[in-house]
C-alpha cells in the first residue's frame, strides 16, 4: 500500500483527506492520482523529500500532498 | 501628486497645540506612506528617549492606496518607539478609523507630549478637540467603543487601548471595532503613558485619486478577480487557520513554549474545529476576503479568532480546546493585549513553574490559571509583575536557564512559528525590522517547497525578496498584504493601482528600492537607538540552537549557529550592511540617505 494525504482545499479537490493505495508497480503520482490539481499551487513531499508529480512512487510510499501557503 | 494630498495633523497633549502640516513631494517620493513615513518621522524627530516618557510620539500613518475602492485597502500602520523594544515597533490595523482619517484631509496623525489627565481626540474633519475620557479610563476596549458610538454616531472610526495600555504593560496593542488588533510592540502602553485612551475620527470629504474612474474600474475587476480563486470558497471557511493543520504536519506549530512543533490535540485546534464551531465572521473595511472567524468561547461569549493567536494561546500553553483558547483571545481583545506575546508569556510562566524557577504554579493547559495570570498582568502584580515587560525582561527576572528559552528576537515575542527546522524562517524572524513577527518575510512553504535543511545563499535572497514586498511595499501603499499572499492575487495590480492613486509611475526597481530605504532607516534607528548594537540582536533563541525537537518526523532537528551566521553575513551583504548589521556609508547613500551617514559616525 501507498499512502496519499492531502492537505488544505487540496483536499477538496481530491475528495478525500486520506487514500491508501495497493501499487502492484511503481506508477507516476499524477497518474495513479487522476486528478488534475493546481501544480504550482501545491507542494508534493515523498517519504519527507520534495517530490513532484511526475514522481514514481512505489508500494509503502508515504506521499504528502500541500498548498503552498504564506502565513499570515 | 494628488492622490495624497493629505496633511498631516499633529496634535500635542501637553499644551493642546494642533499642526496641520504640508508632506513634501520628496518625502511622498523616497518614502511612499504608512511605515515609509513613520520610520521617516521617528528618525527625524525621536531620538534618544525613553519610550514611555513624554518625549516620545506615536504615529498613525496611511499610504496612497489607503480607504481607496480597492481590495483589503482598509488600513493604517501605528508606530512609535516601542516600549517593549527599545527600538522601531509599528503594527498595522484594520479599521475604519483609517479610512475616515483620509477622508478629513489627513495621510498622517502624529500625537506627542503627555496629558495631565485621560484624554481622547476627536478629529471631525477640521475640528480637532481633546475631549475628557476620565468616564472611558478603566474601560475596555470593546466598552469604550460603544460609549464613542454613543457619543459621537456609529459612522465614526475608533481606535482605542484598554486598560493593559492604560497601565503600560509592554505588550499593549491598539484595538478597533471590537477586535481588529495592531500595533503589538506596545503601541497600546504609548498611548497610555501619554494618557491618551482613543482617537475618534469622522471625515465627510473625498479622498483623492489621481485617475478616479480607473481606480473604480480595477478595483471591481480586483474584487471580482480574489472571489474566483481556486481557494477562496475554502479560505472563507477557515482563513488564517487553514494554516494550523499545515503547520502540524510540517513541525512548526509553536508547541509548549516553542520546545516542540506538532501538538497531539491539533485536530481539536485547527481550521476544521473551528468551522464546526463557528457562528460568524468579520472583517477590515474594504475586504472582501474577511479573515477573523468568530465561535462561542467556553463562556458563551463571542471571539473573534485567527491563525497566531490560536498558536500561540494553543499548542504553546499546551491548551487543547478551541473554546478555551477563545476566552484568553477575548481577554486580549478587551483588555487590549497582543496575543502573541501574550502567548509567549504565558508559555514562559508555565515552563518556568515546571522547572521549579517560580513560586506559582500555573501548568500547561491551565485555562483558570491563564485567566488568572491575565487578569494580574492588566494590573501589574502577582505574576504579572513578571511578564509585564514581555519575555526578555521577564528571563531577567526569573534568571537560571530562563534565557535561552525567553522566545523573542529583539524584545519582540516571536510569532506562532517554530524553526527548529526552518532555517530561514529563523533568518526572516532575526531581521525583522520590530523584533521577531511574521509579516516582513514567512518563508516557511518556500523552504518546505525546495530545501528545507539548508543554509543557502537562495533562501537569504527569498527572505530579502519578501521583505521588499511585504515589509515595504504592502506596508507603505498602505494595504493588505493577504489578497496576494493567501489566494494568489495577482501583485502585477499593484504597481498599476499606485499609478492610479498617485499619477506615479513605480518600477520594480524603484520598489525594491523603497524597501531597502526602509529597511536601511529603520536599521539605522535601531543602531542610533541601542547603544552597543551587535549581530547578536539579530540571533534567534538559543532553545532552537540547542534544544533539538523531542517529537515528530523532524524528532532530532534543531539549528546550527555556525550555518545560521553563514546566513546571515550573507544577509548582510546583499543589504550593504557591515559584520554587525549596521548600514554602510555606500549603501545608505545609494538609496538617498545621506543624512542617516553622519548621525551614524564612524559606522554610517
Amino acid at each position: 500500500m501507498a499512502e496519499f494525504r492531502f492537505l488544505g482545499y487540496l483536499a477538496e479537490i481530491y475528495g478525500k483527506k486520506r487514500v491508501e493505495i495497493s501499487l502492484e508497480r511503481p506508477g507516476k503520482l499524477r497518474d495513479i492520482l487522476g486528478v488534475e490539481f493546481p501544480e504550482g499551487r501545491s507542494i508534493v513531499l515523498i517519504n519527507g523529500r520534495v517530490g513532484n508529480f511526475n514522481g514514481v512512487i512505489r508500494d509503502g510510499d508515504k506521499v504528502v500532498i500541500m498548498p503552498v501557503i504564506s502565513g499570515g | 501628486m494628488e492622490g495624497q494630498a493629505g496633511k498631516i495633523l499633529r496634535i500635542n497633549l501637553s499644551d493642546g497645540g494642533i499642526a496641520k502640516e504640508e508632506i513634501s513631494e520628496e518625502m511622498r517620493a523616497k518614502f511612499l506612506g504608512g511605515r515609509g513615513f513613520a520610520a521617516k518621522i521617528l528618525w527625524d524627530e525621536v531620538r534618544g528617549v525613553e519610550p514611555l516618557s513624554e518625549e516620545n510620539k506615536i504615529i498613525f500613518s496611511t499610504g496612497p492606496l489607503t480607504g481607496l475602492p480597492l481590495p483589503s485597502s482598509g488600513k493604517m500602520v501605528i508606530a512609535s518607539k516601542s516600549p517593549l523594544t527599545g527600538g522601531y515597533g509599528d503594527g498595522n490595523i484594520g479599521t475604519m478609523a483609517a479610512l475616515h482619517l483620509r477622508r478629513a484631509g489627513y495621510d498622517v496623525l502624529i500625537v506627542e507630549g503627555k496629558s495631565e489627565a485621560p484624554c481622547y481626540i476627536a478629529i471631525h474633519d477640521e475640528e480637532v478637540r481633546i475631549i475628557d475620557a476620565g468616564d472611558l479610563w478603566g474601560r475596555t476596549t470593546f466598552e469604550s467603543q460603544d460609549k464613542l458610538e454613543a457619543e459621537h454616531g456609529r459612522n465614526i472610526g475608533v481606535l482605542t487601548i484598554g486598560p493593559a495600555g492604560e497601565n503600560m504593560v509592554r505588550f499593549a496593542n491598539v484595538i478597533s471595532q471590537r477586535g481588529r488588533a495592531g500595533g503589538r510592540p506596545g503601541m497600546g502602553a504609548v498611548m497610555g503613558s501619554k494618557n491618551l485612551k482613543a482617537v475618534v475620527v469622522k471625515g465627510t470629504g473625498k479622498i483623492p485619486a489621481f485617475d478616479e474612474q480607473r481606480l473604480r474600474e480595477m478595483g471591481k475587476a480586483a474584487y471580482e478577480e480574489i472571489k474566483g480563486k481556486e481557494n477562496y470558497d475554502f479560505w472563507i471557511r477557515q482563513g488564517t487557520l487553514m494554516v494550523f493543520e499545515w503547520c502540524n504536519e510540517n513541525s512548526c506549530l509553536p508547541t509548549y513554549n516553542f520546545r516542540e512543533g506538532a501538538f497531539r490535540f491539533s485536530k481539536r485546534l485547527d481550521g476544521y474545529a473551528l468551522e464546526k464551531l463557528k457562528v460568524d465572521r468579520k472583517g477590515c473595511p474594504l475586504c472582501n476576503m474577511q479573515c477573523g472567524n468568530i465561535i462561542k468561547d467556553v463562556e458563551g461569549e463571542n471571539t473573534e479568532l485567527d491563525y497566531e493567536n490560536v498558536g500561540m494561546l494553543g499548542p504553546n500553553l499546551g491548551m487543547d480546546d478551541l473554546a478555551k483558547v477563545g476566552v484568553l483571545n477575548r481577554m486580549a481583545d478587551e483588555y487590549g493585549l497582543d496575543t502573541i506575546s501574550l502567548g509567549s508569556c504565558l508559555g514562559f510562566l508555565m515552563e518556568a513553574s515546571e522547572k521549579g524557577l517560580i513560586d506559582a504554579r500555573i501548568k500547561w493547559g491551565d485555562l483558570e490559571g491563564c485567566k488568572k495570570a491575565i487578569e494580574n498582568l492588566v494590573k501589574k502584580r502577582g505574576l504579572g509583575e513578571i511578564i509585564f515587560e514581555g519575555v526578555r525582561k521577564a528571563s531577567e527576572r526569573v534568571g537560571g536557564e530562563s534565557r535561552g528559552w525567553a522566545m523573542h528576537v529583539k524584545g519582540l515575542e516571536i510569532s506562532a512559528y517554530n524553526c527548529h527546522a526552518c532555517p530561514g524562517m529563523a533568518l526572516s524572524f532575526g531581521t525583522s525590522p520590530i523584533g521577531a513577527h511574521h509579516k516582513d518575510a514567512w518563508v516557511i512553504s518556500w523552504e518546505v517547497s525546495t530545501d528545507r535543511f539548508s543554509y543557502s545563499k537562495e533562501k537569504v535572497e527569498k527572505v530579502v525578496e519578501l521583505q521588499r514586498l511585504r515589509g515595504g511595499l504592502f506596508e507603505s501603499m498602505t494595504t493588505c498584504r493577504l489578497p496576494w499572499i493567501e489566494v494568489d492575487f495577482g501583485i502585477h495590480w499593484y504597481p498599476k493601482f499606485l499609478q492610479a492613486a498617485t499619477g506615479k509611475e513605480m518600477s520594480q526597481e524603484e520598489i525594491f528600492d523603497l524597501g531597502d530605504r526602509i529597511y536601511a532607516l529603520i536599521r539605522s534607528y535601531w543602531v542610533r537607538e541601542n547603544r552597543g548594537w551587535t549581530r547578536e540582536m539579530d540571533y534567534p533563541p538559543l532553545r532552537w540552537f540547542e534544544e533539538p525537537l523531542n517529537q515528530g518526523d523532524l524528532k532530532g532537528q534543531r539549528l546550527d549557529r555556525a550555518q545560521y551566521d553563514e546566513m546571515l553575513s550573507r544577509y548582510y551583504g546583499i543589504r550593504g550592511w557591515d559584520e554587525n548589521g549596521i548600514p554602510l556609508k555606500q549603501a545608505l547613500d545609494g538609496l538617498g540617505l545621506g543624512d542617516v551617514v553622519g548621525v551614524l559616525g564612524e559606522h554610517g
